[in-house]
Formats: structure tokens, C-alpha cells, sequence
């Protein structure tokens, strides 16, 4: 017999896991970012530099901000 | 089957490290910052002048051997060096190292749709008259700029602007 505990059990799993893979995004896009002005720097480009790097701490903002959703999540009873 | 595997391979599960979704989460976190951290620090490398390195002054040309839309060919520091002065059509005076930052093949002064460039005919490379900056093709690196100065009736080259490599 499935318990009302067993249900949200499991759905926290389903929200763990969409806000893990979002965040995986996120770092694939921060990397993305890392590279392209890895390469812009190279080539003597300089004039995008200062917005991917605020773009890449925005990333890094949410993803402390999903990692402190998903503690607040476990810690629900 | 399975019995005979477990007493050939007996793993003890407790004493096993598993890595658990929550610590991932956190790791993955950490690494995020990592990389936010390196694009920060690369972005502030960017904003680095680059060094200008001072060469002892030498007579380049006089200015009525260039006229508007037009290039000369010198070599600075060393007789070896090979560089080109431009005198762009608004008049005003540039000058760069002359080999392309791609496989060293000799640039040329253009104008191309209305815009002036330095171009390297082996790759169909380009570089900006602005400074020497990439405009098209695989160079990977600007044109290391010359620094000039006009002194009355000559121009004067009085160092060299260090580039990317």
C-alpha cells in the first residue's frame, strides 16, 4: 500500500532530479561561456569579456539558489 | 547465477562510497563556481593593457612619400622586421608589424567594400586599421601595432605595441 509519505517521497525525487539536470545545463552553459572568451581573448577580442562574466556568475547565482531550494526541500517533513 | 557471483565478487556495501544526488548537487555547485570564477578572471586579464615596448626612434619616411590611401614598406627594430606604414584616406598615419599572426605570409594594405584592412593573401586573413585586431580569417592574434610619430616633415617610428605572441 502506497502511504501519502511514499508519494511525496517520491516526488521530491522528480523535483531533485529536474533541478539537478537544470543545473547541469547551466554549468554546460557557463563552460560554453569560459571557452568562448577563452577564444575571444586569443583573437584579440576583448569587447564581450565583461558580460559573459556577469552572465556567468548569474548562472552561478542560480544555481546556489536551486541548491538551496533542494535542502529546504529535504529538510521538509 | 547470482549467488555464485556474489561469493566470487563479494562487495561489502556499507563500507562503499557512494556519491549521493545531494552531494553531486553541491559538487556540481562548487564547479559552477569554479568556472564563474576563471571567466572572471580571464575578463580582468582582458582589460590588461597590453605592453608597449620602447625601441630606439628611427626615420621611417617623410610625409609627402605617402599620400592618402597608400602604403610603404619598412623594416623596425631590426633590419629583419617587417613592418608597413599606412597612411589612411582620412590622412591620419598607422603602422603595424607586417607579418600575418596565422603563418607569417606578409600583409597587405587594401580597401575592400569602402573599408580599409590589412590583408593576408595566403588565408584570406584580415586585420583591422583601427589596431590591428582580427576582422576575418584564421589569424588567431592582432597585428602587433607600431608606434609612430610625426616629427614636422618625417614620420618617426618610436616603438612597438607587444601583441599576443
Amino acid at each position: 500500500m502506497n502511504t501519502p509519505q511514499f508519494h511525496r517521497r517520491r516526488q521530491k525525487a522528480v523535483v531533485f532530479v529536474g533541478f539537478l539536470l537544470f543545473a547541469l545545463i547551466l554549468f554546460l552553459i557557463q563552460l560554453w561561456l569560459f571557452v568562448m572568451v577563452l577564444e575571444n581573448i586569443l583573437a584579440g577580442k576583448t569587447g564581450m569579456v565583461i558580460q559573459a562574466s556577469a552572465f556567468s556568475f548569474l548562472l552561478l547565482g542560480i544555481n546556489i539558489w536551486m541548491l538551496a531550494g533542494v535542502k529546504r526541500l529535504m529538510k521538509m517533513q | 547465477m547470482n549467488d555464485k557471483l556474489k561469493e566470487d565478487f563479494p562487495i561489502d556495501w556499507e563500507d562503499d562510497h557512494f556519491v549521493t544526488r545531494r552531494e553531486f548537487f553541491k559538487f556540481l555547485t562548487l564547479a559552477s563556481g569554479g568556472v564563474a570564477v576563471g571567466t572572471a578572471a580571464l575578463a580582468a586579464y582582458a582589460q590588461i593593457p597590453r605592453e608597449e615596448i620602447k625601441f630606439e626612434a628611427a626615420k621611417i619616411c617623410s610625409t609627402e612619400d605617402l599620400k592618402p590611401g597608400s602604403a610603404l614598406a619598412f623594416s623596425y627594430p631590426r633590419p629583419g622586421d617587417l613592418c608597413i606604414l599606412v597612411r589612411k584616406q582620412d590622412g591620419e598615419y598607422v603602422a603595424f608589424k607586417r607579418r600575418c599572426t596565422h603563418l607569417s605570409c606578409p600583409v597587405e594594405y587594401e580597401v575592400k567594400n569602402e573599408r580599409e584592412l590589412l590583408y593576408c593573401p595566403c588565408h584570406n586573413g584580415a586585420f583591422s586599421l583601427e589596431d590591428g585586431s582580427v576582422v576575418q580569417g584564421p589569424p588567431p592574434h592582432p597585428l602587433p601595432q607600431v608606434k609612430i610619430e610625426v616629427r614636422g616633415s618625417e614620420i618617426w617610428a618610436t616603438g612597438a605595441i607587444k601583441g599576443d605572441h
